[in-house]
């Protein structure tokens, strides 16, 4: 336990104080975003154009939508419905049955479907009408709030969550004889290797989610972005990003003789495309994969995170969250138990 | 005896670096593995740590077998790898406090142990410093240091005087030989003769990954059979006389290099003043004239036909 601590605090330190430690995880992210919210305020801070909905006089959801303020609710009969589509007067069509109809795929339509998702869910629990919150915690705030726009931030939280992968990677490669002459040099000491590879994880974990934080007091105070409506559910996500992200560190260290420097740029590019596949360069990209691969969002570790980030705190959706939990969770057990047969070598072949 | 290395063969693919490799180490003694770049010094300090897998043989280290799990035979062991191996980014004190702590829990025990180590090497001023911000030889002694802070019975040191200016070589070689006067057991790796030959007990030449010979300098002077050299340089004449010294007796051969004879005799009677009568006979003037003991050098050519020299 001494032991531990001990390596911890050294190891800590050399990891903190690294150059690339700096850059990677202190300064890209905060760039990042500066760059993102530089690159979207127009956008972000715009009115969110009014959404035409069409909709039928009978509709048992027609007085909750004529409620809400930013979709204009135009009545429109079923037989029509197409007509009005494809003239682009409106930009969904929601059937008595509670269908969405849609024209072509777009930010109005993710945000139609978004609310009517609610209003089955609550129709469907048979709960009063008065009950239905969604405005307070989905719209009727501040259009930010509702913009989904927004996933490119949920999406750069997902992403450095997953930066516990440099830690990781430093790790790895300082306990193996056969990767850096300092793993060479630790293992001709007494010290056992699983008090390092745990005193690594620890430093991981701590460093990562210090750099995280320090992104999120960013968004909040210099940027003054609202994105947590609920803090602890977002905050299990980001921590399985942490733990994700040092077990693929650990991994990717572990399993191959690739230099440390090509072991970093190989995770900084896997991480920035799936991130990129997960909307962080435009949400259309997740719109359009969601609709084309949708098996894509749910397996892509990153995505997960984003897209639970974006269910929690923009549609006030804390329902189904476990099975990207789970997921998570199981990805980081099977990298580290990968990674536990090629650290348990403690002899080598070659060095 | 503390390391007894027996019959090591360490293959990679198609190349034998250790080649039935032995090594018997004494205790309190300061040994040499003497060989050329690439002949496996560094292999058979590895395979002796248990850092390498080898092929056959066997390895005791204090009489019991090594593995990599020996956590009590490692605790009494020091290695300076070959390769400068520190944290770049913790201090140089930071950096040695690291390492000590690896094998010594007791805090103050520990603080006295960096402090004397720093001083030992001669960083004292320089303990706040990153590494790199040392100059090689500086870094040099921060990685001896790293490995002997603890005060360890047996000593590996691969090379540690490479690329090191002269001032900080004798720095670093006085420093072992107090090392070993202070009890420890030295196991150290070169390439250079002068440094085996003033600093080692006994010395293991090795080349191609075999143990050619073992022994005291001495012992490995009085295996070759040349036991007097003498160097000349004549004035006069400008052909080729060494057919004529060869019939000079008790000569071995004769070699020529930048103008000078290089004349080895087989035993050492005489042989100066032989010398003189066939210079007087044959009317020749010397401009030099001395004699050499053989080196290790010689023993080297000798064993293997090639010279140990950059
Ligand atoms: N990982 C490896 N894979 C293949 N061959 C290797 C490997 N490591 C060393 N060798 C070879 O094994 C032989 C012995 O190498 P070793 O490093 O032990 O030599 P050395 O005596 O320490 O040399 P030097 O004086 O240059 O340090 C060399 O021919 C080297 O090329
Ligand atoms: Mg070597």
């Amino acid at each position: 336990m001494k032991n531990i601590l001990r390596n911890s605090i050294y190891l800590g330190k050399n990891m903190f104080r690294d150059m690339s430690f700096t850059f990677w995880g202190l300064m890209y992210p905060i760039i990042l975003a500066g760059f993102f919210y530089i690159a979207f305020s127009g956008i972000i801070n715009m009115e969110i154009k009014t959404i035409n909905v069409g909709i039928g006089r009978e509709n048992q959801a027609y007085p909750i939508l004529e409620n809400v303020e930013i979709l204009n609710v135009m009545e429109i009969h079923e037989n029509d419905a197409e007509k009005s589509l494809k003239s682009g007067k409106i930009d969904g069509y929601i059937k008595n049955d509670l269908t969405l109809v849609v024209d072509g795929s777009g930010l109005n339509q993710t945000v139609i479907k978004g609310i009517l998702d609610q209003i089955i869910q609550i129709i469907a629990l048979n709960e009063p009408m008065q009950n239905l919150d969604f405005e307070v915690n989905y719209l009727s705030a501040k259009t930010q709030e509702a913009n989904p726009m927004l996933v490119i931030f949920y999406s750069l939280i997902a992403m450095v969550s997953t930066y516990g992968v440099f830690p990781g990677i430093e790790t790895a490669v300082t306990s193996q004889a056969n990767l850096t002459d300092i793993g060479a040099r630790i293992n001709t000491t007494p010290i056992k290797k699983s008090t390092l590879l745990i005193s690594g994880v620890i430093d991981g974990l701590l460093i990562n989610i210090f750099s995280n934080i320090l992104l999120l007091l960013f968004l909040r105070f210099v940027l003054k972005m609202d994105l947590f409506t609920n803090i602890w559910y977002s905050g299990i996500f980001i921590l399985l990003g942490n733990l994700f992200g040092v077990s693929l560190g650990i991994f990717v260290g572990s399993s191959n003789k690739k230099s440390p420097g090509v072991k970093v740029m190989f995770s900084i590019a896997t991480t920035l495309f799936l991130s990129f596949l997960s909307g962080m360069m435009s949400p259309n990209i997740k719109v359009s994969i969601d609709k084309n691969v949708p098996i894509l969002g749910k397996i892509n570790p990153i995505s997960i995170i984003t897209n639970s980030l974006y269910k929690i705190n923009l549609l006030g959706n804390t329902r189904n969250l476990s099975q990207g939990m789970i997921l998570l969770a199981v990805y980081s057990l099977v990298l580290m138990a990968v990674s536990y047969l090629f650290l348990g070598r403690s002899q080598y072949d070659s060095i | 005896m503390v390391i007894k290395a027996e019959n090591i063969v360490k293959k990679y693919k198609e190349l034998n670096a250790l080649d039935h490799f032995n090594m018997e180490v004494k205790e309190g003694e300061i040994l040499g593995l003497l060989g050329p770049n690439g002949c496996g010094k560094t292999t058979a300090i590895n395979c002796i740590l248990s850092l390498l897998k080898f092929d056959e043989g066997d390895i005791q280290i204090f009489g019991q077998k090594m593995t990599p799990t020996s956590y009590n035979i490692k605790k009494q062991i020091g290695l300076v790898p070959q390769e400068v191996a520190v944290f770049e980014n913790l201090t140089v004190e930071e950096n040695i406090d690291y390492f000590c702590g690896l094998y010594i829990e007791d805090k103050n025990i520990r603080r006295e142990y960096v402090k004397e180590v720093i001083d030992f090497v001669g960083l004292t001023e320089y303990k706040k410093f990153y590494p790199k911000k040392l100059s090689g030889g500086l870094k040099r002694r921060l990685n001896i240091a790293c490995g002997i802070s603890h005060k360890p019975k047996l000593i590996f040191l691969d090379e540690p005087t490479v690329a090191v200016d002269a001032q900080s070589r004798n720095f670093i070689l006085e420093g072992i030989k107090r090392l070993n006067k202070e009890g420890s057991t030295i196991i150290y790796t070169t390439h250079y003769l002068e440094e085996a030959e003033m600093l080692c007990d006994r010395i293991i030449i090795m080349d191609r990954g075999k143990s050619l010979v073992t022994g005291t300098v001495e012992e490995l002077k009085s295996i070759t059979s040349t036991r007097e050299k003498i160097i000349a340089g004549f004035e006069n004449p400008e052909e080729d006389i060494s057919d004529k010294i060869k019939s000079i007796p008790h000569v071995l051969d004769v070699g020529k290099a930048h103008g000078e004879y290089i004349i080895n005799f087989e035993n050492g009677t005489n042989n100066l003043s032989n010398l003189l009568d066939f210079i007087k006979d044959n009317d020749l003037t010397y401009t030099k004239l001395y004699s050499q003991l053989p080196s290790l050098n010689d023993v080297f050519l000798e064993l293997t036909g090639k010279e140990l020299r950059e």
